[in-house]
């Protein structure tokens, strides 16, 4: 089976301080992580690689820097890792990216399956998935818990109301999956050197996709962003740790909580 | 100027170090390894007179001036520090009180049985919310008909389980105020006994008060009083554990001492090395510079003088010194002091608690800034 | 001058610390309480590589070099001292020893399956009058045949009780002294008269075993015999000189972690109606913590680049122990202060810590045998030697 991945590198939050109170961010550490949406989806991917065998190459549209979540990529385990890059690409929005992405799959000649996070860690829009699906005119199925792979189709288990479903699809197909449904697993020390050392990552731009203008269009345009209205404050339980867990652990029990 | 031991002292001395030597010594490790309180190894105390240091001898206690009194914690220190930690508790933080505090009625009531090993001593002060800054307690004693309720709880008390009596504290209308509070009484409660790094012999429980009836005559002092009663106590439980961390600091001295000389190393013992002599040398001398604080301030306590800015120096200066003369002689040792069968692996983990209990060096430097300060008229706070 | 860390090691970084945080913390506390070896932890490491993170490939080894290798044992030892121990003591002495003086044969029989992890691995020098006097040593080989035969006993031997290969020092000709009548033995550990005597209770590092190893009539082929005849007091020595600079690492991560910890406890704790983060008496300790840590990070990672580039370093790797082990112990006296009674309570991490963090004097030469190391190091250029 050949798998793509669409991965996606993020500002890692962990390096991010946000105080509502004064309606600012701050941004403590600069670090870029592969987002762990991402994670999930060569988590799955692997998974169906261990079971059954896969080709799997990672795909991701991003800014030069964006090689090193590529590489991440490789080192848990994908066999191939590709970056679209262009400073036409910069003012990308959702769409845009979406026939990126579409294009750079036609040119690797397609794929039997194609696998993405349910949304980004970052921008959370949860479109990806299923832009991509609808411009290669693939089966979809999203927020998938449980995937196996299975001749000419795959099985995947997703959400249904207040429970799951399972479905299978023919492939091609695009899947998206649950980020707490695929714990990912940690890279090998030594895949993690070769991924720098002795592997590579393949730029394409624009025009080694044959995008023109047209199709980089974008139909949104960002207009500012705003902080969410402060969350109403609860009820507090001060002081010192254990007699305020005391304290808590009552309450709780007051309420009915906790039995 | 005298600096030599009287008689009596001399007597005293004598006794100590023999019954500390044969009695307490050789249950250390044991005391250690098995975290069992030394029960009895304080009741064969009782009869040495170790529960009634302080008291007086027309009390039929042992009388001792605090010169012989940290005489008396420095051997129990020498021999094994959990023992030496229960008994100074005991005797400065309980006994000691009750005796300038306490009205006839109470020293009746209970002197006896402290001295006799029927009550051991606890003092409950220390709350989850208040370590260094002791003022913070929460715990209530409300007023009602006959006495008080007192509701709380009391982090870390030693001797906890073992306690026959608790000098404890709550915040009445008046203020702090001391109370003397049986363990039989309804309400009370010895809750989760703390594990701890060292001092395995003494037993640090949480004790919880709850809506304990206390009568009127179980109060120590005056309503608003407890902690002038607090202060007096801790100066000189401060002194006693400098008096317990000097005779630590010589039982590792010793340690260190004998095996160097039957560790050969380099083709001789390594008591042949400078480093080696270096070490013991310094250690040698912090001892004596302790001993001749200790001396001081028990001198300036038995003449009736103000000591307790001494006492915090000797507390902040024993503990200091403690810590770093076990850590030295263990590495004396080398890779024998990181083993269980060594004594000093057990007085290096016994000596760190020396810079927390009872006021952590941090509160003993702002209690000596502090007096420097106020002496020239400017107020320091914490 | 370029003090970046290469992407790979970033990378290698962030996966051991999520490794350590994940799967080591956890148990840490219980391989403390319960005195034993977290050999699952160690599946798993070797799972990902991390029982051969210095060597190459082809041996089964990570190939992440002396750099990749301190930046483990950075963030083992900012989670648990003993897992840091047992995957030190295995790498950074034992099987280091057989990948800086083995040949090509024994490389690929001994080296790589302790670089996979498939076998752990123990260094067999100390004995029972042999500690900072490493040449004192009693255990003896004698020639029969194509065989060696080992008599004696090696005490404090960490891992000696769950090791598959032992590398060990052993006396060939007594009237040749330290240099020329020491050699080095690689021995399996189910060769008939191996046996384990006692283990040892230790105030500290509890979750890693610190065994005797009796060795009666133990017949090593000639094969064996690690680097050249005669010369094995050299080789063990070499080995030392490097698992100093990751001994120090490890105590690196320790300090971190006190301060890390202190941080978030002056955060929370409130005394006299403000954090007591606010009080100086508590900042300046931090401070000071902060100081050292990054004076020391800068040593160790300084001395792997000496390393790794094949400069001189034993000199820097003493200094690496030395001053790690001293800011470690610092570090964690102050963050026992800094708890206060919730840093002598058992149920805490900072008490394990400061148990642990002791060890680091002591263990892989005391620190008294560094300053020997070094000041053997600065006066020889001017022809004095110094005495031990």
């Amino acid at each position: 089976m050949k798998i793509i991945v669409l991965i996606k590198q993020i500002l890692d939050p962990a390096g991010i301080l946000v105080r509502r109170d004064k309606e600012k961010m701050f941004i403590n550490r600069e670090e870029y992580i592969l987002g762990p949406d991402s994670k999930a989806a060569l988590e799955a991917t692997l998974r169906l690689k261990d079971a059954g065998g896969a080709e799997v190459i990672a795909l991701s549209m991003g800014r030069p820097r964006a090689e090193d979540a590529l590489r991440e990529a490789l080192a848990l385990g994908g066999d191939a890792a590709y970056l679209l890059s262009d400073e036409a690409f910069d003012a990308a929005d959702i769409p845009v990216t979406a026939n990126v992405l579409a294009a750079a799959v036609q040119k690797l000649g397609g794929a039997d399956l194609v696998v993405a996070g349910r949304e980004s860690g970052d921008t959370s829009a949860g479109q990806i998935g299923s832009r991509v699906a609808e411009a290669l005119n693939y089966a979809q199925v999203t927020d998938v818990h449980v995937l196996t792979g299975e001749p000419g189709a795959i099985r995947a288990t997703r959400r249904w109301g207040g429970g799951y479903a399972t479905v299978q699809a023919m492939l091609p197909a695009v899947v998206t999956v649950a980020r707490e449904a695929f714990p990912a697993r940690y890279a090998h020390g030594a895949r993690i050197m070769n991924a720098y050392r002795e592997w590579q990552v393949t730029t394409w731009n624009a025009a080694d996709l044959g995008l023109d203008e047209a199709a980089l269009k974008p139909l949104l345009a960002f207009r500012g962003e705003s902080f969410p209205p402060p969350l109403p404050v609860g009820e507090q339980v001060k002081g010192a740790p254990a007699s305020a867990a005391h304290e808590l652990i009552t309450a709780l029990k007051l309420q009915k909580v906790i039995g | 100027m005298d600096l030599t031991l009287n008689e009596e002292q001399l007597m005293f001395k004598k006794m100590f170090a023999d019954f500390c030597t044969k009695e307490i010594r050789p249950k250390g490790e044991h005391i250690d390894q098995t975290e069992e309180p030394p029960e009895d190894v304080l009741a064969k105390a009782v009869d040495q007179g170790f529960w009634a240091a302080l008291v007086p001898e027309e009390c039929d206690g042992c009388g001792m001036d605090v010169y012989t009194f940290t005489l008396m914690l420095e051997e129990l220190g020498r021999a094994d520090m959990s023992t030496a930690l229960i008994l100074s508790v005991h005797n400065c933080l309980v006994v000691k009180p009750l005796l300038e505090h306490g009205s006839d009625q109470q020293k009746a009531k209970y002197l006896e049985a402290l001295s006799v090993g029927e009550r051991l001593g606890a003092f409950a002060l220390t709350e989850a919310g208040a370590g260094s800054d002791a003022a913070a307690i929460k715990m209530t004693a409300t007023r009602n008909g006959s006495g008080y309720v007192l509701k709380g709880s009391k982090n870390w008390i030693s001797n906890g389980s073992l306690a026959g009596l608790f000098l404890a504290f709550a915040k009445a209308e008046g203020g702090i105020t001391a109370f003397l509070v049986e363990p039989e009484m309804a309400g009370v409660k010895v809750g989760y006994r703390e594990k701890t790094l060292g001092l395995r012999g003494v037993p640090a429980n949480t004790i919880y008060f709850d809506s304990v009836q206390i009568p009127e005559v179980n109060r120590l002092g005056a309503e608003g009083k407890g902690m002038e009663i607090a202060l007096q106590a801790l100066s000189l439980s401060r002194l006693g554990l400098a008096a317990i961390a000097l005779g630590a600091i010589e039982r590792s001295l010793e340690e260190a001492v004998d095996f160097s000389m039957e560790h050969i190393q380099f083709g001789g013992p390594i008591a042949l090395k400078q480093i080696i002599q270096n070490y013991i040398a310094d250690a040698k001398t912090q001892i004596e510079a302790l001993r001749s604080l200790v001396l001081r301030t028990a001198w300036l306590a038995d003449s009736g003088q103000e000591y307790t800015q001494e006492a915090s120096i000797a507390k902040l200066f024993g503990s200091r010194v403690a810590y770093e003369v076990t850590n030295r002689m263990l590495q004396v040792h080398g890779g024998y002091g990181y083993m269980k069968d060594y004594a000093i692996e057990r007085y290096y983990r016994d000596c760190r608690a020396l810079e927390i209990i009872e006021g952590t060096s941090q509160i003993q430097q702002f209690l000596i800034a502090r007096d420097i300060y106020k002496a020239k008229g400017l107020e320091i706070r914490p | 001058m370029d003090f970046s860390f290469p992407k790979e090691h970033q990378l290698f970084r962030r996966m051991v610390r999520e490794f350590a945080e994940n799967e080591v913390k956890p148990l840490a506390k219980a391989v403390d309480r319960e005195h034993r070896v977290p050999l699952e932890t160690v599946k798993k490491a070797a799972a990902l590589g991390l029982m051969g993170v210095p060597f190459p490939q082809k041996y089964g080894g990570m190939g992440g070099g002396e750099m990749g290798y301190c930046i483990m044992m950075e963030e083992l030892g900012r989670i648990c001292t003993s897992t840091a121990t047992v995957i030190g003591a295995h790498t950074g002495i034992a099987a280091m020893s057989i990948y800086l003086d083995g040949t090509e044969e024994q490389k690929q029989k001994f080296l790589t399956p302790l670089a996979s992890g498939r076998l752990i691995g123990a260094f067999g020098l100390t004995e029972a009058q042999a500690g900072s006097d490493a040449a004192a040593i009693k255990t003896t080989a004698v020639r029969d045949g194509n065989h060696f035969v080992l008599n004696g006993a090696k005490v404090f031997i960490t891992n000696g009780d769950i090791a598959g290969i032992m590398t060990v020092m052993a006396v060939t000709d007594p009237s040749l002294g330290a240099y020329g009548g020491i050699t080095a033995f690689v021995v399996e550990t189910d060769t008939p008269g191996f046996s384990i005597g006692s283990l040892e209770n230790k105030m500290g590092i509890r979750g890693s075993s610190t065994a005797e190893c009796v060795f009666q009539d133990v017949r090593v082929p000639k094969e064996n015999v690690l680097g050249q005849f005669g010369a094995g007091f050299l080789t063990f020595m070499k080995s030392l000189d490097i698992g100093r600079a990751s001994l120090g690492a490890a105590c690196l991560g320790g300090a971190q972690a006190a301060m890390e910890g202190c941080m978030e406890w002056t955060m929370a704790r409130e005394q006299f109606g403000v954090p007591v983060a606010t009080k100086q008496s508590v900042y300046f300790m931090i401070a000071d913590m902060a100081a050292e840590i990054e004076a020391l990070r800068s040593l160790i990672y300084r001395t792997a680049w000496l390393i790794d580039t094949h400069q001189p370093h034993i000199k820097e790797a003493a200094i690496c122990k030395l001053y790690g082990s001293e800011v470690a112990s610092r570090c964690i006296h102050k963050a026992v202060q800094i708890h206060g009674a919730l840093g002598y309570s058992r149920d805490y991490w900072v008490e394990r810590a400061y148990r642990d963090a002791r060890i680091s004097e002591i263990f892989e030469g005391t620190n008294e045998i560094q300053r020997i190391v070094l000041a053997s190091n600065l006066f020889r250029p001017y022809g004095l030697r110094i005495p031990s």
